[in-house]
């Protein structure tokens, strides 16, 4: 049960919230802009890469498909906090691209998202064209579209499937904790993000900032998960 | 358009599908195709309709090779028609845009079919909120719109009401007779296959039986399974 203390932190925490978003404290916004910039750029390379890849394996057959697809609905489902090992291992400064100098960078936490969330996008655009990619394609042969044609056909008709595999990447990635914090460090000014932030308040004992910094990534998914349904339902 | 088939054979998970040693639609034919459940109807207009490969056997289009620029000059009609998740007339639209057909050109020709086809009051709609028999009607509209020379159709009037089917029937006797497209038809109905087919063949077990002009295979067939079929005898296979 709810008690009376925490319904006083949560009230805290919201009235705390406008006042973060209306003090125009740099490092809030600093920590916002981070955040959003990571989770948007992972989503963005995540899409060019899963999109494809995802209508690629739906409408083609290719000897170990089948094992391919396991693997995929595997790795759909990883644990953040393994990416985020395996990506710190691959960058830290002793792995085999070390000498790149990612570890603890913006650019460490955009991989770590990247890896999470592309097999989720080529997952759902796979189911979406497993189902639907054949019609579409002996479609447009039959109206005489070329192979071009064909496969921008195909991305237009699966629109709808696609931005929802783009929305559903974005919420993952934004409200991922585990590996950035790994592969970033958690470093204040440099790759502290909002879900790090409210990690840290946490363990600190500060409930009311934690979930004042929590209701402003609320309102910030919000906001851009209405753009996203928005083209959605005017697809 | 003439197509000529030679020895074809189709062959699913060593179950002999298809079996046609020679057959060959004229140009400017209407043909119907018909035959019980499971005769390997649909899987011939598939395969000439190049959606499905022969595991055996050759096709020659006005005596050449199949090229995909022949593509480009044939279609094929599905008994269960994907539109586009678009509007009636983007439906229409399509095959000319992608022919690169000038903005005025298309909405003459679109304007055109869809009066023909009595889909005027539709064409902004959804396709998605159509019923079975509007469906039906764009698909044809849609491929008819670009005045192919080979039109195949799979049993495009199943399930829908007489009505459409009556102009369905208008606009396929229309395409073969004043654009002289040539029409290979899947049916069920020998009602339809009377009314609208210049010659039939009959399928069984994935071989033509017998072919000829509707009125003496479907009146005079010289073979006993024909007889059955055509009595409705020999409904499944």
């Amino acid at each position: 049960m709810i008690g009376v203390n925490q319904v006083s932190q949560m009230w805290l925490g919201l009235k705390q919230a406008l006042n973060l978003l209306f003090s125009l404290d740099q490092e809030v916004y600093k920590i916002i802009m981070l955040s959003l910039s990571v989770s948007l750029t992972a989503t963005f390379i995540s899409s060019i890469i899963g999109a494809p890849l995802g209508i690629f394996i739906g409408i083609k057959n290719f000897p170990f498909k089948r094992i391919l697809v396991r693997l995929l609905y595997t790795m759909m489902s990883i644990p953040p906090v393994i990416a985020g090992l395996v990506v710190f291992l691959i960058i830290s400064r002793k792995g085999p691209f070390g000498y790149l100098g990612l570890v603890y960078t913006p650019a460490a936490m955009i991989i770590a998202q990247s890896c999470l969330i592309t097999p989720i996008i080529m997952g759902i655009v796979y189911n979406g064209t497993k189902e639907r990619g054949s019609l579409i394609k002996a479609l447009g042969k039959t109206l005489g579209a070329s192979s071009g044609q064909a496969m921008l056909l195909l991305i237009r008709e699966l629109r709808t499937n696609i931005l929802s595999a783009v929305v559903t990447g974005y919420g993952r990635a934004v409200s991922e904790v585990g590996a950035v914090m790994i592969v970033g460090g958690n470093i204040k000014g440099h790759t502290r993000v909002m879900t790090t932030t409210i990690a840290m308040l946490q363990s600190m004992g500060d409930y009311s900032t934690a979930i004042a910094i929590g209701i402003v990534l609320l309102g910030i998914s919000f906001l851009i998960n209405s753009i996203l349904y928005h083209f959605q339902q005017g697809a | 358009m003439n197509v000529l088939l030679r020895n074809i054979v189709k062959v699913y998970e060593q179950f002999p599908a298809l079996e046609i040693e020679e057959w060959s639609i004229k140009s400017g034919a209407l043909w119907g195709l018909i035959g019980p459940n499971g005769a390997g109807k649909s899987t011939l207009s598939k395969i000439i309709g190049r959606l499905e490969a022969a595991t055996a056997g050759e096709i020659s289009y006005d005596g050449n090779p199949y090229t995909t620029q022949l593509q480009k000059e044939m279609t094929v009609v599905f008994q269960k028609p994907y539109l586009l998740r678009t509007t009636v007339w983007e439906n229409i639209a399509y095959p000319l845009k992608i022919r690169g057909y000038g903005t005025k050109e298309i909405k003459n020709a679109v304007e055109d079919i869809l009066y023909q086809m009595e889909i005027g009051p539709i064409m902004h709609q959804k396709s998605w909120t159509l019923s079975g028999g509007e469906a039906q009607k764009v698909a044809l509209a849609r491929a008819l719109v670009f005045k192919p020379r080979l039109l195949i159709l799979d049993e495009p009037t199943a399930n829908i009401d007489p009505a459409a089917v009556a102009v369905m029937e208008k606009m396929i006797r229309r395409a073969n007779e004043e654009a002289q497209i040539t029409v290979l038809m899947v049916t069920h109905s020998l009602q339809q296959a009377k009314r609208l087919c210049k010659e039939v063949a009959f399928m069984h077990r994935g071989k033509i039986v017998e072919a000829g002009p509707t009125e003496q295979i479907l009146y005079h067939p010289s073979s006993a399974l024909t007889k059955k079929f055509v009595q409705g005898e020999l409904l499944i296979d």
